[in-house]
């Protein structure tokens, strides 16, 4: 039975390591707030990054990350029941999913060098000059303004766009794509490539690395 | 066994303890909390997996804030300024932050069908993908710690223990 006298000290100790939880709360969010505007990666609060979208697509809702062997569940290769459902999703979405032969057909067109059929990479700048599909324009739709000066003209112009990123579940490819159609990229003109740079880079088809049109290759099968 | 509790009560009210717990949780949560605010879209990404917040704006604020909010709270503690009260804080967002991990591991591990601790995923941690058994032992020692400075005197090598001083 603990005497009253310590029970008033306890009291006042706890009120006290609240309070002081509650000022550094608040100076904690000050500070949090003012270092994510500063940040040249910092989020925008008010942005919807995932729009018309709830929940990733995955077997479970928000298992997209999960796996037993992180290698296998890498491509859609290794598990096609997956690509299935991402190319049904996309449908969904009125976004035309394209394989990797499709693909490839499209990289060989002449229409690709004169810039009518346009690839869009829509990861970030480290995977992005980690390698890409050769003259594929980056749209990392996390920051648009950094990019949608490049890419939209270019998009605009072209009679077909092919978005892709990762692969696997890697949705950034389809918000992409929807973030280029809100820009005024016709629809019609939009798709996605559901295996993605994983497929590509596992089919040994060339990947250019740095830069845009940099002409630094690795990968290409002879 | 009288000899073995009053030995580890000696340890645990033992200063230097609290100080090494408080240098470990500094430098875990200053640590973990870079990565993430370097990286606060691959944050954003992983939080949304969780399926906990639908508010998108909510989910961006949490996003953006709180690593930056890990960072504070780790360098509050290495420093030794308003020590218990960012223990508290760091349990308010540890305990949270566990059941969530244990119950999306939960989730997977009923979809398919496989023992608990070969599930491994990136928990949003910093540290990327991890086993699930080694996030949750780690993360219930990190909860100790911060029990442990909450609850302790350890106020050696601090330059502000206590923020709200005593009456």
């Amino acid at each position: 039975m603990a005497q009253p006298w310590l029970k008033r000290v306890m009291g006042r100790e706890l009120k006290r390591v609240l309070l002081e939880a509650l000022i550094v709360a608040v100076i904690g969010l000050a500070f949090s707030l003012l270092a994510n505007l500063a940040s040249p990666r910092g989020l925008s609060i008010t942005r919807n990054y995932f729009p018309g979208s709830k929940t990733a697509h995955g077997e479970i809702h928000g298992s997209g990350n999960s796996t037993v062997n992180p290698a296998a569940s890498s491509t859609y290769g290794a598990d096609p029941s997956a690509g299935e459902i991402v190319a049904t999703h996309l449908k969904e979405k009125g976004l035309q999913p394209v394989d990797g032969r499709e693909v490839w057909q499209l990289f060989q067109d002449p229409q690709y060098q004169m810039e009518l059929i346009v690839f869009i990479d829509a990861r970030d700048d480290r995977h992005y000059s980690e390698g890409h599909i050769p003259g594929a324009y980056q749209f990392d739709r996390y920051y648009p303004e950094k990019h949608l000066r490049t890419a939209l003209p270019a998009c605009l112009n072209a009679k077909q766009i092919v978005v892709y990123c990762t692969g696997g579940n890697c949705e950034d490819s389809e918000f992409a794509a929807l973030t280029l159609k809100e820009a005024g990229v016709p629809q019609e003109r939009l798709s996605v490539y559901v295996g993605g740079i994983t497929e590509w880079a596992a089919n040994g088809w060339p990947v250019e690395v740095g830069e845009r049109k940099s002409g630094k290759m690795r990968g290409a099968k002879p | 066994m009288k000899n073995r509790a009053a030995f580890i009560s000696t340890l645990l009210s033992h200063e230097l303890v609290a100080v090494v717990a408080r240098w470990i949780l500094g430098s875990v949560f200053v640590y973990m909390g870079l990565i993430k605010a370097v990286h606060p879209v691959d944050f954003l990404k992983i939080l949304r997996e969780y399926n906990v917040v639908e508010s998108y704006i909510v989910l961006n604020f949490i996003a953006a804030a709180l690593p930056w909010f890990e960072v504070l709270c780790g360098l509050l503690l290495l420093g030794g300024i308003a020590v218990r009260g960012s223990a508290l804080l760091l349990i308010g967002m540890l305990v949270p932050f566990t059941i969530a991990v244990l119950s999306h591991a939960l989730a997977v591990q009923a979809t398919k069908m496989i023992p608990f601790c070969a599930i491994r995923f990136d928990c949003g941690c910093g540290a990327g993908e991890v086993i699930v058994c080694h996030k949750l032992v780690e993360n219930a020692s990190l909860i100790l710690l911060s029990l442990l400075l909450l609850i302790g005197r350890g106020n050696r090598w601090c330059f502000q223990y206590d923020f709200v001083k005593s009456a």
